[in-house]
């Protein structure tokens, strides 16, 4: 056995012994680790909600936009929502941390799947798609800290663009597609909450990529659940509430440092130790290497190939029923044979099967069946114990 | 003998308890007299009809082990099976089975303890039930008595007890029924009022009877001119407006 297996197994181990405590304390109805893909869904749900609330009093833009008495730019809007607007440091808040939160449940979520081995063969496609919408919803976070235009923001977005500039051939590109324009500028903050808004939302389609091969995705943990993970994050817009550091200042000397956001953030942090071309090869060789780890042969892993369900075809009567119960829509009806008296054929994508059997479970016609557990094998066991002594 | 007889028989999912260290080469459990266990690759693989089989066969109990609920690996295996056997999902168990009989345990890879303890507690309640096989009689109804009766008498005693009533109430519904159905189209067809026929029948949606009776809006203001029109000649207040 490998180290890699070893580090599965005890992963799974772990797992094992969490869960029963967990199911000790709220029962396997309301654990939480048996939702843990519905979990990020369900914060996904409150960051829309509240950013729309703080997309009505935002404004996109570095200084004056609108002919004014006083100063009006993004961050003095954020601080109108903050101090004036009722309820809006609240808002402001779950925005944020409902953020954090995404972020720690997706990594839950990631770590739960691999260490329980459910990332492999038939499911590469959940697995692939889930880290692009990782490395999105890290961006999208990002893009939101340079939203608040504080001195923060500021840094960070000339981190990014040095950051761009060091690619060859793309980087002067990509400065002007980030900056909209050569410097920093008004355009630039509409830019910014462009991509901040269009990327969320561009989130459903990477979403349904990575529901598309299962039947029956669990999306919503049960209420019960949902009223506990919200009152965590209210409970940390209370105790720690969000505050803007000092406004951004195209002018004055440039920050020094930042406070550091380990969720959203991280990235920057390597930045900031290694060469800039040093970060790129990292960042790409460790998001091409997660998405490979579902593929044995990159990592040189053996692993047993499925078995795919097979159909008798002349005992199938197309009722539709391993259809219906297949977890993993790897069940096609399609028409009969003409001299067929039926009207469907049941047929088995083998690359989408996952060898379960809950389709044998489903036939009541024993039409389908496993080519190494054969249900008929089953009887014969059955056969087999009763018949002894 | 007859204890020996008494076998129960176990379908269980690869990945829930984990019966390694006590599992025998032909299926039995040391530690639990009568258990027999057939490894499956997910609970929702097992059919109703091997339950029944089983049971037919003369097995005195099933039962079917799966992962918890909601932490099926396949995803729904375990969902699966347990709306089958509760007769929600369409392979179902048959009716007539014995649901004393069948037993569903939802366990993680660690609980082999309480595996033990439920299956052998299980197996004692399976051997004191009353008859040994509900189903086979129901299925051959007539010509057994007559022919059996000479050589197992006590448990031939034993069966018309724990039978006779499920068996005849499921046949007095089953008239009850008929009758009920038989009478229905003769008192249609004595009472020929086509008013009542509807009240109780066909209920006409809400929306639809509504729509035959909505009041039409007559709209009576003068068209709207195409293009800009003359501003002068409108209602005289441009006009006003201008000359202050």
């Amino acid at each position: 056995m490998s180290a890699y297996h070893q580090l599965i197994k005890s992963g799974n181990q772990l797992f094992l012994a969490f869960e029963d405590i967990t199911n000790k304390i709220m029962t396997s109805k309301y654990n939480p680790l048996y939702y843990h893909g519905a979990l990020p869904q369900f914060y996904l749900w409150v960051l829309y909600l509240s950013g729309l609330l703080l997309f009505a009093y935002y404004i996109p833009t570095v200084d004056n936009a609108y002919l004014s008495k006083g100063l009006i730019n993004a961050w003095t809007s954020v601080e109108y929502i903050n101090d004036k607007i009722p309820f809006g440091a609240v808002v402001r808040g779950i925005h944020r941390y409902a953020g954090d939160a995404m972020v720690i449940t997706i990594l839950l979520h990631a770590i739960r799947v691999w260490f329980t081995d459910r990332y492999r063969q038939y499911r590469w496609l959940q697995w692939f798609s889930g880290i692009v919408l990782f490395l999105m919803v890290l961006f999208i976070g990002q893009t939101g800290y340079y939203l608040v235009w504080d001195e923060r923001s500021l840094a960070l977005t000339r981190m990014t663009v040095s950051a761009f500039e060091g690619l060859p051939l793309v980087g002067s590109f990509l400065k002007g597609w980030f900056l909209n324009g050569d410097t920093i500028s008004n355009y630039t903050m509409s830019n910014y909450l462009f991509i901040h808004i269009g990327l969320s939302f561009s989130l459903l389609f990477g979403l349904w990529i990575h529901y598309v091969r299962m039947t029956r995705p669990v999306m919503t943990p049960p209420p019960a659940i949902n009223y506990v993970l919200m009152a965590l994050v209210l409970a940390f817009t209370f105790i720690f509430p969000i505050t803007s550091g000092k406004m951004a200042s195209l002018n004055g000397l440039p920050p020094n440092g930042f406070e550091m956001d380990w969720f959203f953030l991280a990235p920057y942090a390597l930045l900031n130790s290694v060469p800039v071309g040093m970060y790129w090869l990292l960042m790409v060789g460790l998001t091409v290497g997660v998405c490979l780890l579902p593929m044995p042969w990159a990592f040189l892993i053996k692993q047993e190939p499925v078995h795919a369900a097979e159909v008798v075809l002349n005992k199938c009567v197309g009722c539709n029923l391993c259809y219906l119960d297949c977890p993993y829509q790897a069940i096609e009806m399609v028409p009969a044979p003409a001299n067929s008296r039926f009207k469907l054929l049941a047929t088995v994508m083998p690359y989408r099967c996952s060898g379960c059997g809950v389709c044998v479970g489903a036939c009541a016609f024993d039409a389908i069946d496993l080519p190494d557990i054969p249900d008929a094998d089953v009887q014969a066991q059955i056969k087999k114990i009763m018949e002894a002594k | 003998m007859a204890n020996e007889t008494k076998k129960v028989i176990t379908l269980m999912c690869e990945r829930s308890v984990d019966v390694s260290g006590v599992l025998g080469a032909d299926g039995s459990v040391s530690g639990v007299d009568g258990l027999h266990v057939i490894k499956i690759p997910c609970s929702g693989m097992a059919q109703p009809l091997m339950i029944e089989a089983a049971l037919k066969q003369g097995a005195s109990g099933v039962v079917v082990c799966g992962c918890q609920i909601g932490d099926c690996y396949y995803r729904e295996g375990n969902k699966m099976i347990r709306e089958r056997l509760l007769g929600n999902r369409p392979p179902m168990l048959k009716k007539a089975t014995d649901r004393r009989r069948v037993l569903a345990l939802w366990l993680s890879r660690p609980q082999k303890d309480r595996f033990l303890a439920e299956t052998k507690e299980f197996v004692k309640f399976c051997a004191e039930l009353p008859a040994p096989e509900p189903a086979a009689p129901a299925a051959k109804p007539t010509p057994k008595p007559a022919a059996v009766a000479s050589a197992p008498g006590e448990t031939e005693v034993k069966k018309p007890e724990s039978e006779k009533t499920p068996a005849e109430k499921a046949e007095k519904a089953i008239t009850e029924a008929k009758v009920i159905d038989a009478a229905e189209p003769k008192v249609a067809g004595e009472v020929v009022d086509p008013a009542k026929v509807d009240n109780t029948k066909t209920v006409v949606p809400a929306s639809e009877d509504s729509n035959d009776k909505d009041v039409k809006v007559v709209v009576d203001t003068p068209p709207i001119p195409e293009g800009r029109g003359s501003l002068d000649t409108t209602d005289g207040t441009s006009s006003e407006t201008k000359s202050e």
